[in-house]
């Protein structure tokens, strides 16, 4: 059994992203509303491939794959490595759950799908294959197309929401998008202009060469190129104060296409940042390492307060999203290795996977109550303890992982965290981290004090008359993406922490 | 004052990009002797058509992937509240029944010659710059053309018929990057049957990127009578 894994893995790396291209373009033809079945079915074949590939990156090391042969600098080199296996297994893990969640609540009344979810399935299908491709290339220009299928599938998502407000916040968030990855790519135009390749593995040495002899006209535009990709990265990562488009896009989206935003699209360009920034880019950058942990402090606080005085349910948990965003910059300063034997880029990537399950449980739990309360406001969460237990239920066990409460994924990297600050002697990032629970604790509780109000017998019957059901496996399937979150910090926390360290690699 | 400091921090950026270009060192890597040593193998002659299509195939399969979730981000845009209608239907001329006879007869014109000379640019790509998506942006723009005269609607959604055609172009590149996974890496052509497989995908890419551009325009153009 597990050979026959291991023998899928390199065919893994193209097959994970032919086969989301693929689905799309057929749920695009079937038509609107349709091909939900073909997304849940390959997204469930996606897990397999990406649980494949990561225990052969496990038990092997680093994974390659030429596109066309060529290998750089001439073509384009795919290569999976921990990192790289481990976010490619966050999004499928993320990613199939949350279909069927979709497939339940875009289609409630049988067979009308309501319109909020007529180009969900192709939108979705392009996005993942965008995200998985962008995980696995090692090539600068060609993770400049990635972002952008990334970016405009996210965009499309949040326009089919359908309102003005909707197509509003799309607006703002296409040209937060466009004017990013427009910096992007013009970093891509100077670094090749300089070097002459595009792919990361030709351009470390040639940097570190450049930038080791002081004053190299190259090295000069390298590091004009170098913080004009990461601004333009930072920027579509929504770190404060390049936040202020996410709120609305996120907030205001429906359900399940909030709920892919949140939990994987902003990690997409975190990636490519710390990417970057530990890679190729690292002797220029490595001296401006505190900038995005301190705007990564801030977004902490800010947006935990923003989530505390929040009105709207959904708003509240996308303020939660700025806030958790903030702990991935923390690690920047912190590279090398605590006394835990974890490296930053370890404990960000389990952070980064225990929001991402965690928050695409609890944008889940909030769609399915505010489907049952007909309204988006934080106080008509009041009494929905006595309707909806098991989805309340995974509201607070995602909540668990948000505010870092044992035994979570969340409490795991946090913990560790806060360790590898302390061994550095950096007791202000473990304060932050610990206010940021703190203050965490803070907006979930304000929903499940309400939502475990007692409310007259008389209103209670009244709310259920206009309750609006949201089917049985929709909220199952947002339980089962908080327990995973949940069960990451159990089970999962060690093995993930080794995969992207690769400890253990090349041993038998 | 506040768009006097963005137009100041514009020209500053400015200036430090063209300072940094203007004694920018000859790039430390040159791909072209590599580029001109894989050109026999590459199954055309042009080598802009090489790298798009060959080297660096990748790249281009997911740039027609992002112009299909360009035309879906626009059929979503379009797709207003107040169309209750089914999903495929296309609407009729709007206001005006008949057009400009100078534009109908520039259009019956033009047409059949932007066809021809689309095919001539599609095959020309091979060996001279040319290609799919010129040839392609030259059909789009007869499409534009012929509904300005009245002869092809505008639609509110493309029907099933037509998303298929828009789609096949990156079906067929799929299928041809795909199929050499069973031996060898994604999209690695038999240098033997490279040219014809480059063509076969260039062909299909040409109809399709045609639709989706025109589509571009024509879903944003469906708007009778001035409603919104």
């Amino acid at each position: 059994m597990t050979e026959r894994f291991v023998m899928l893995a390199p065919l893994a790396l193209p097959l994970l992203i032919l086969l989301p291209l693929a689905w799309a373009a057929l749920a695009f033809v079937l038509g609107a509303g349709r091909g939900s079945r073909l997304a849940i079915a390959a997204a469930a074949v996606q897990l397999v491939l990406a649980f494949a590939l990561a225990a052969a990156v496990m038990d092997g090391g680093p994974l390659h794959h030429a596109a066309g042969g060529w290998g750089a600098p001439l073509g384009i080199d795919l290569v999976a490595d921990g990192l790289a296996a481990a976010m490619l297994l966050l999004t499928q893990a993320v990613a199939l759950p949350l279909f069927i969640f979709a497939r339940g609540y875009f289609h409630q009344d049988g067979a009308h799908p309501d319109a909020a979810g007529h180009h969900f399935w192709p939108l979705a299908g392009f996005l993942v294959a965008g995200m998985n491709a962008l995980y696995l290339s090692e090539d600068i220009f060609n993770l400049y197309v990635t972002l952008e299928l990334v970016g405009l599938a996210a965009v499309g998502l949040v326009a089919s929401g359908g309102g003005a407000a909707q197509t509003a916040a799309a607006l703002r968030y296409l040209f937060a998008a466009l004017l990013g990855s427009g910096a992007y790519l013009l970093g891509v135009a100077l670094l090749y202009g300089a070097f002459g390749s595009v792919s990361m593995v030709t351009l470390t040495p040639l940097i570190a060469s450049a930038s080791a002899s002081a004053g190299a006209e190259a090295a000069e535009v390298a590091l004009i190129a170098a913080l004009l990709m990461v601004a333009g990265l930072l920027m579509k990562s929504a770190l404060f104060p390049f936040h202020f488009w996410l709120p609305p896009a996120h907030g205001g989206a429906p359900a399940p296409v909030s709920a892919l935003l949140s939990a994987l699209v902003v990690k997409a360009s975190i990636y490519l940042v710390l990417r970057l920034w530990l890679g190729p880019l690292a002797p220029l950058l490595t001296p401006l390492a505190w900038l995005p942990t301190l705007l990564g402090a801030a977004a902490i606080l800010w947006g935990s307060w923003q989530a505390i005085h929040a009105e709207r349910l959904k708003l509240l948990v996308a303020y939660s999203t700025v806030a958790q965003l903030g702990y991935l910059f923390l690690a920047l300063p912190l590279v090398g290795v605590g006394s835990t034997g974890a490296s930053a880029s370890a404990i960000v990537t389990l952070q980064a996977l225990a929001h991402g399950l965690a928050k695409a449980a609890m944008f889940a739990a909030a769609g399915i109550i505010i489907h049952a309360t007909g309204r988006d406001r934080v106080d008509d969460v009041a009494g929905i303890a006595e309707r909806l237990p098991l989805t309340l239920f995974t509201f607070a066990l995602a909540g668990v992982s948000l505010m870092g409460l044992p035994p979570s994924g969340g409490f795991l990297a946090k913990w560790l965290l806060i360790d590898l600050a302390m061994a550095r002697g950096h007791w202000p990032l473990a304060a932050v981290i610990l206010a940021g629970g703190l203050l965490a604790a803070i907006y979930i509780f304000r929903v499940l004090r309400l939502a475990f109000l007692n409310l007259p017998e008389a209103m209670i019957e009244a709310e259920h008359h206009k309750a609006r059901v949201v089917p049985r496996s929709a909220e199952w399937m947002a339980f089962a993406l908080a327990a995973a979150s949940v069960l990451l910090g159990l089970f999962g926390g060690l093995p993930l922490l080794q995969l992207v360290d690769g400890v253990g690699a090349g041993t038998p | 004052m506040k768009r006097l400091a963005v137009l100041t921090a514009a020209a500053a950026f400015a200036a430090l990009l063209i300072g940094a270009l203007l004694d920018l060192p000859a790039a430390t890597l040159d791909l072209r002797p590599l580029l001109a040593e894989a050109m026999p193998v590459s199954g055309v002659a042009h080598p802009v058509t090489a790298v798009l299509l060959n080297t660096r195939g990748y790249d281009t399969l997911l740039e027609i992937a992002v112009l299909l979730v360009a035309l879906l981000g626009v059929v979503v845009a379009s797709a207003r509240a107040d169309v209750t209608g089914d999903p495929g239907r296309t609407l009729a001329p709007p206001v005006a029944t008949s057009a400009d006879p100078m534009v109908s007869a520039l259009a019956r014109l033009v047409t059949p010659l932007a066809v021809i000379f689309a095919i001539y640019v599609l095959w020309a790509g091979a060996h001279r710059p040319g290609g799919a998506f010129q040839a392609a942006a030259i059909l789009a723009a007869a499409l534009v053309l012929l509904h300005f005269a009245r002869i092809v609607p505008a639609c509110a959604a493309p029907s099933r018929g037509l998303r298929i055609a828009a789609v096949a172009g990156f079906a067929i590149f799929l299928a041809i990057a795909a199929l050499p996974l069973a031996g060898g890496a994604l999209l690695q052509y038999p240098p033997a049957a490279a040219g014809l497989l480059i063509l076969a995908i260039e062909s299909g890419l040409t109809v399709s990127l045609a639709l989706v551009l025109a589509g571009l325009f024509l879903l944003l153009a469906d708007d009778p009578g001035g409603r919104r």
